[in-house]
């Protein structure tokens, strides 16, 4: 395993910019996922770094090798497509040997290391198959160990998940995860679907218009987004436009006063209020200084969503669904509730113009 | 929904299917140069052009140059069709039109343009000689070259539309994870590309085999008299010695050879990439 290192990497087409000078440096063992919203040129740049399109400017280096001018056959990069890719015409164990068989290695050789990886995903029992006699999860473990039975340099997964249905994503998740960290995999990983980079990556890497927006673990980013986008892209939030008001509160433009402390870093520029819908508590009744009325509940199983009218402004509100005995399980529509939270919880940040 | 069907299938029993049955009726009779045709019921015409060297070796010039087209029109065609297949352009339909359009002339106005282009007094002698690359005219028309040019000619287009349209049905990304595998751009089309456009090539090779099997104009234009090939020794029956029995006969023969080969052809094939 190496490490990899992107520096400046830019990448044009026409007039457009996909990539604007991306810096990124992978450590090796560590999984970074590149979020961001279609467009945003992640998958472009997980394309320069597997050889598949020449950037247009800056470096890609594994460990110290510089690589930006291999070709993608000379790189040595394991790589899981969305679509998986495998060979239609080639049965489980002929697509998993394919890349040994292209490092020249012998028949019996290769047998042995296919038997081996197939078992790593617990697939020996099906390596006479096609992939099209295989099912979805199946096919994308056929893909996993056609990836890593090449040894590479460098992991690459791309939207691994997105054609799994739900619960088949969460345990593929883990099993992905568990995989990478005991083979100690330097894995760079490509996803729109937050939940998968949140639960997945040592550090995630937000990305929009081909520019990063933040780079850091998902604690990082989800409790101390840089700005609005961040805050957004990474999980629900409720952001409020306006302006700080003193050091313990912050008006928004409809003039409602929110309280909120000031974080160490906080930008001179912050001009919205952020804050995750799980850190208010909710109560029923019109106490305190925070209260309105709910506008809907939305039962969620463990979890209820409530929204709130207070003055101009809606907060979501997402609480542990309380029993059916406490008095909030009955609050309705149209019913007074009051809203509190720690002031540590909130941050302000820059809005952004997305 | 069957009832679909019937129209085309009146068709082919109608204009196809009955004319041939009445065509190896014919083929079973005798041939007399004064009384033309004797109804009889004997398959001696078959034993006999079997038997006869120039028949011989009309079916095997005419095979020969069958396998020949169709192999170079393949070798031809293929990156063409992958261009083609890959191809994401709005102009692709227009592509596609221009791959058509010599279809659109038919095969003896072509061959009379190729007449004046391969003649002595020809545009290709007269260029090479007034560039002094030949000292002397080369003999380009009346020679089994130019029928195989202008066979391949014709058949073009009918092979890059039916391997570019299986092509168009491969995922690139199956390229990309080749390539990611370590496979060289060489190793991504034998390995990947040509193996999965296999029935393309299969299609395609079939049709062209047939069409050249069946060559008429393109042999008769370019060959000159002395080149023989099936379709017109069949004419040549029918119409200069009026022999209708023999033309039947040869025309089965024909008929015979060009299906056994793409039925054994098909199942090599077949065999060899594994098609289900």
């Amino acid at each position: 395993m190496a490490s990899l290192s992107i520096e400046n990497l830019t990448k044009r087409f026409g007039t457009s910019v996909a990539v604007d000078g991306l810096d990124l440096a992978v450590q090796e063992g560590e999984l970074v996922a590149l979020l961001g919203p279609s467009g945003c040129g992640k998958t472009t740049t997980l394309r320069m770094v597997a050889g598949f399109l020449p950037p247009t400017s800056g470096r890609v280096l594994f460990d110290t090798e510089d690589v930006t001018r291999l070709p993608a056959h000379k790189r040595s990069t394991g790589m899981v497509f969305q679509s998986y890719a495998l060979f239609p015409h080639m049965t489980a164990a002929q697509n998993v040997g394919f890349g040994l068989e292209m490092r020249g290695l012998g028949a019996a050789e290769r047998q042995a290391q296919i038997e081996k990886v197939l078992k790593l995903v617990r697939l020996s029992h099906l390596a006479a198959r096609f992939p099209r006699e295989l099912s979805g999860g199946q096919q994308q473990r056929v893909a996993l160990a056609r990836a890593l039975v090449i040894k590479p340099k460098l992991f690459l997964l791309d939207e691994p998940l997105s054609n799994l249905d739900a619960k088949l994503r969460a345990e593929v998740r883990i099993e992905i995860r568990a995989l990478q960290q005991r083979l100690g995999l330097t894995t760079l990983m490509v996803t729109h679907d937050r939940e998968e980079a949140l639960t997945m990556a040592d550090r995630l890497v937000v990305m929009e218009s081909g520019r990063v927006r933040q780079i850091g673990s998902p604690r990082d980013l989800y409790d101390a987004p840089q700005d609005a986008f961040v805050a957004d892209f990474v999980g629900r939030c409720n952001i409020l436009a306006g302006r700080r008001e003193s050091e313990t509160q912050f008006r928004t433009e409809s003039g409602l006063v929110l309280s909120v402390d000031i974080a160490p870093n906080e930008s001179k520029n912050a001009n919205a209020f952020a804050l995750r819908p799980e850190r208010i508590s909710i109560q029923p009744g019109a106490k305190g200084d925070l209260h309105g009325a709910v506008q809907a509940v939305t039962y969620l199983g463990s979890q209820t969503e409530y929204h709130v009218r207070i003055g101009e402004e809606i907060f979501v509100v997402i609480q542990q669904t309380p029993d059916a005995n406490e008095p909030l399980a009955s609050v309705r529509p149209e019913d007074q509730v009051s809203l509190h939270w720690d002031r540590k919880s909130p941050r302000l940040v820059p809005q952004t113009s997305v | 929904m069957a009832l679909l069907v019937l129209p085309a299938c009146l068709l082919v029993l109608g204009l196809l299917i009955g004319p041939m049955a009445l065509m190896f009726r014919i083929s079973l009779n005798q041939f007399s140069p004064t009384q033309l045709m004797i109804e009889a019921f004997s398959f001696s015409n078959y034993v006999q052009a079997a038997a006869d060297p120039y028949y011989q070796e009309v079916i095997l010039t005419t095979l020969g140059m069958a396998l020949l087209c169709t192999a170079l029109t393949l070798v031809i065609a293929f990156p063409t069709a992958y261009w083609l297949g890959r191809l994401e352009s709005r102009w692709k339909s227009l592509v596609v039109i221009a791959t058509l359009f010599p279809l659109l002339v038919g095969n003896v106005v072509r061959s009379a343009g190729w007449m004046a282009l391969f003649t002595r007094e020809g545009l290709i002698n007269m260029v090479l000689l007034k560039a002094h690359v030949i000292s002397e005219p080369l003999t380009l028309m009346y020679t089994p070259k130019a029928v195989v040019l202008g066979i391949i000619a014709v058949v073009l287009p009918y092979m890059i539309l039916t391997i570019a349209a299986v092509i168009e049905s491969i995922p690139r990304d199956l390229e990309d994870a080749a390539a990611n595998l370590g496979a060289s751009a060489f190793q991504q089309f034998w390995r990947v590309i040509l193996p999965l456009s296999a029935p393309g090539v299969a299609a395609g090779s079939i049709l062209v085999f047939v069409l050249c099997m069946n060559t008429y104009a393109t042999a008769v234009l370019l060959g000159g008299p002395r080149f023989k090939m099936m379709a017109p020794a069949i004419f040549d029956q029918f119409v200069r010695g009026n022999n209708w029995p023999m033309g039947a006969t040869l025309a089965f023969m024909l008929l015979a050879v060009t299906m056994s080969f793409t039925i054994f052809g098909s199942i090599a094939f077949a065999r060899r990439y594994r098609m289900r």
